[in-house]
């Protein structure tokens, strides 16, 4: 972009483009519209993922617990949707007021698409009131089967508006080569801005970004009323409920990391300076700060299975490996967190002997980071595996063959896992990047297979004694605090990395920001706004379920017996 | 229950806390805005090496790979024994002098990818003005080499806008800030913030600012700004020739004392 047509930009801006806030400042508003708003959105489309999965759980699996349980999951859904809906209006109003010249750029291209994004909107709050209301009338036979159909309809409806507010973010980050400052906006056409760069690796995580979210929020809200119960049968649902939720999020926990590294690389492939701001320039810290969060998730998830496992009789067999998952979990940690490349002072750089640490320069490298973070999730299944046959003694004739398998399968992965670590260290780095494919598979195939062998194994064994559901002390739901609002506080960071590495662009080299908040803070001020916004979110969440509870009793019946209930998958 | 709903709040606030205190007890870099150069038709080398070195060492982004050895070949220091770039760049090229291979650089960094490396540089005329680009080739070819860009190389900016958004990379004496005597718009204005840190602004790859007037007398903070290299501070060895020697021809005489008055004050 020539240096005049800035020029030129910054004169017309100053004139008519933007507009301030009051105290707070523009940036900072429409920080807090959008991100309370995209927690909001999280949670309603993570939830129905998940309550619908439970219901044909229920109906499939013939347990009447999963079905109850997907109903109050999608009970809390109901007021959600309207706070989405108002932080989504307060967005758009704060947008076209504070930006409005950037918000005519956006809507000259993608002004059909926020059409479709209203009307589907409409559909899908609909669908869920359907879904919702019409649960006990269509509770039989073919019309429970429809009932569910209208689940997959809301997360079909709901996923699609996702995918369309995707496509407008994803084009400020990488909008099209070809489009140019020059470019008339009238004239790009929707569906080429739409098929940005970034815009299917977005979805896809963000998808399973909102599992994880879901999970976590519902597992927060469970050991509320864990903690809250008065008898041991609520104690024992609420319980359950935790565990499923956490389990859910978890699972969806270990697949993020790979599609977050499909994003990162698309990134890269659009635009090196971009990835290069990302992984090594100003925002090289913020990684050290997510490994120091996603160590916090590894392990509070793993505690929390650990705990869980004194409520399962049979499960003392296992205990003594757990000190083991420790280590391996908290040196993961470690090595991920070691920072490599960052901006350090002459002091430090003295210091350092030089731009990298002499050892732990070592591991701060990908090749150690990509080994760490698969052995950790090798570990976390190993846990969740160890969990789950803890009260179960196989009997089919090949569970000592099949568990020497299993175990086979773990020493293959995570030979692999340091093959490629150690090799990485030794080969060119477009050949190191292709070895994270490899780690990657090894560990997914383990995963899969193993879980495969363990649900053959699983057949007709023999129960050793049924869990102890709500047989939990309370640092165990203290737990899955924790990890609810470390899930919400990371979204927020990434949120601020994807976003942030746009940095004084509202869109990539072609719309630049010219107000005076265009210089992308640093992450010091990132973290306090961020703060702020999980803060006024779950005090909002928190402010939502106590309605939900007073508006209608949990689904909680407690004439079934907690006990019968199993694992999540049996 | 209370106390439950208490222990709660209190977890939710300490994880939160414990994440706001992390990040910010982590070095603070922020991202700047590159400024729009407005450079004179008697523009000297100096003026545009000053430039270039701001936009080399801030909101070029160039410090994220040049000169840590791994990702970029070393341009200030030695790279392999040929020494800084200056000292190899009339040579990479049979028939390219110094500044068309370093300006071509720039605009098509795949042209010529140096042996060991990877091309991963991005175009830098997307981001950046020719102005812009030209201070940088002048900076680059200070580091070993004669500087022999000039004004007849750098098409002119466009509009009377530019003036208002020039920086202080270019201009005689009152261009950094319009002249401001407000001492912090003299600081923002000539870059100060790129490399010292005053106060919570600022960055960590010079000598903190914050309390230099308890370090220095008003005489010799005066030095250090006309003469940057005849006093260095311990431990900032490294980046002796770093800071631009072009002040005094920059600042009027007001600016330079209101600066000089403010930062002595800050004991």
């Amino acid at each position: 972009m020539t240096d005049g047509l800035l020029v030129l930009q910054a004169a017309a801006d100053t004139a008519t483009a933007y507009r301030d806030f009051p105290v707070i400042g523009s940036r900072a508003a429409i920080w807090i519209a959008a991100e309370i708003h995209l927690m909001f959105a999280a949670f309603v489309l993570g939830v129905p993922i998940f309550a619908v999965v439970a219901e044909a759980i229920g109906i499939f699996g013939k347990d009447q617990r999963y079905d109850r349980l997907a109903k109050e999951f999608t009970r809390l859904l109901l007021i959600a949707y309207s706070a989405t809906a108002i932080w989504g209006a307060v967005l758009v109003f704060l947008l076209s007021t504070l930006y409005s010249k950037f918000w005519a750029y956006l809507t000259a291209i993608f002004g059909v698409s926020m059409w479709v994004y209203v009307a589907l909107f409409f559909v899908e709050s609909f669908t869920l009131y359907l879904y919702y209301y019409g649960w006990d009338r269509w509770k039989y036979g073919r019309s429970k089967l429809v009932h569910l159909g209208l689940g997959i309809l809301l997360n079909i409806w709901g996923t699609t508006v996702m995918f369309i507010a995707d496509s407008w973010l994803t084009y400020m980050m990488t909008p099209p080569r070809d489009i140019t400052p020059e470019t008339s906006p009238t004239s790009i056409k929707l569906w080429h801005a739409i098929l940005n760069h970034t815009w299917m690796p977005i979805n896809i995580h963000r998808l399973i970004g909102n599992v994880v979210f879901g999970g976590a929020i519902v597992s927060a809200y469970a050991s509320y009323r864990f903690l809250a119960a008065r008898t041991d049968e609520e104690r024992a649902h609420y319980d359950w409920m935790g565990y499923v939720g956490n389990f859910i999020a978890i699972s969806a926990l270990i697949v993020l990391p790979f599609a977050g590294y499909w994003l990162g690389r698309e990134i890269y492939q659009y635009d090196q300076s971009m990835g290069i701001t990302m992984m090594g320039g100003f925002m090289s810290w913020l990684w050290v700060i997510q490994a120091f969060l996603i160590a916090v998730l590894f392990l509070a998830g793993n505690y929390y299975l650990w705990v869980g496992m004194g409520r399962i009789p049979g499960a003392e067999r296992y205990r003594p490996y757990t000190k083991w998952l420790l280590v391996v979990l908290v040196l993961g940690a470690l090595v991920w967190g070691t920072p490599h490349t960052m901006i350090a002072d002459s002091r430090e750089l003295a210091a350092m002997g030089g731009s990298h640490h002499p050892l732990l320069g070592a591991l701060g490298v990908m090749s150690a980071k990509n080994t760490a973070v698969n052995l950790m999730i090798l570990s976390t299944f190993l846990s969740f595996l160890l969990y789950r046959r803890a009260n179960i003694r196989q009997v089919v004739p090949w569970a000592k063959t099949g568990t020497r398998i299993q175990a086979g399968m773990f020493v293959i992965a995570a030979a692999i896992v340091l093959f490629f670590g150690i090799r990485g260290y030794f080969v060119e780095a477009i050949v190191r990047i292709g070895y994270s494919v490899y780690q990657v598979g090894a560990v997914l195939a383990c995963i899969i297979f193993v879980t495969l062998i363990d649900v053959l194994m699983a057949r007709g064994a023999q129960s050793l004694g049924a869990i102890q559901w709500g047989k939990m002390p309370p640092r165990s739901q203290y737990a899955l605090f924790i990890l609810a609002v470390t899930f919400t506080w990371l979204m927020g960071l990434m949120g601020f990395a994807r976003s942030g590495i746009r940095q004084h662009w509202h869109v990539w080299q072609i719309m630049q920001d010219t107000t005076k908040y265009a210089a992308t803070p640093a992450l010091g001020y990132a973290a306090i706004m961020i703060s702020t916004c999980v803060l006024i979110f779950l005090s909002l969440v928190a402010f939502i379920f106590w309605l939900g509870g007073l508006a209608e009793k949990s689904t909680f019946v407690p004439a079934v017996s907690p006990v019968e209930a199993p694992h999540v998958g049996d | 229950m209370w106390a439950t709903n208490l222990r709660i709040i209190g977890i939710v606030l300490g994880v939160l806390a414990l994440y706001t205190l992390i990040a910010n007890k982590i070095p603070q870099v922020q991202s700047e805005v590159p400024k729009a150069l407005n450079l004179s038709s008697n523009v000297t080398p100096e003026q545009l090496v000053s430039a270039g070195d701001q936009l080399f060492h801030g909101a070029g982004g160039c410090t994220a790979c040049h000169g840590l050895g791994t990702r970029a070949p070393n341009l200030l220091t030695d790279e392999k024994g040929l020494g800084p770039i200056g000292a190899r760049c009339g040579k990479r090229e049979p028939g390219k002098d110094c500044k068309a291979y370093l300006y071509e650089s720039l605009i098509n960094p795949r042209a010529y990818v140096v042996a060991g490396y990877e091309p991963i540089m991005p175009e830098m005329g997307r981001t950046l003005s020719p102005q812009q680009l030209w201070a940088l080739v002048a900076f680059l070819e200070s580091q070993g080499a004669t500087v022999d860009v000039s004004a007849s190389d750098i098409p002119p900016a466009a509009g009377p806008a530019a003036a208002a958004a020039s920086s202080g990379g270019g201009g005689g004496p009152g261009k950094i800030a319009d002249g401001s005597t407000d001492p912090m718009a003299i600081i923002r204005g000539a870059g100060c913030l790129g490399c010292h840190k005053i106060g919570t602004e600022g960055g960590a790859i010079a000598p903190n600012l914050t309390h230099v007037g308890s370090r220095l007398s008003q005489a010799l903070i005066r030095e250090c700004i006309l003469k940057p290299d005849t006093r260095v501070s311990k431990g900032y060895e490294k980046f002796v020739g770093v800071m631009p020697k072009t002040f005094g021809n920059m600042l009027t005489g007001a600016q330079l004392e209101a600066l000089v008055q403010f930062l002595a004050s800050h004991k």
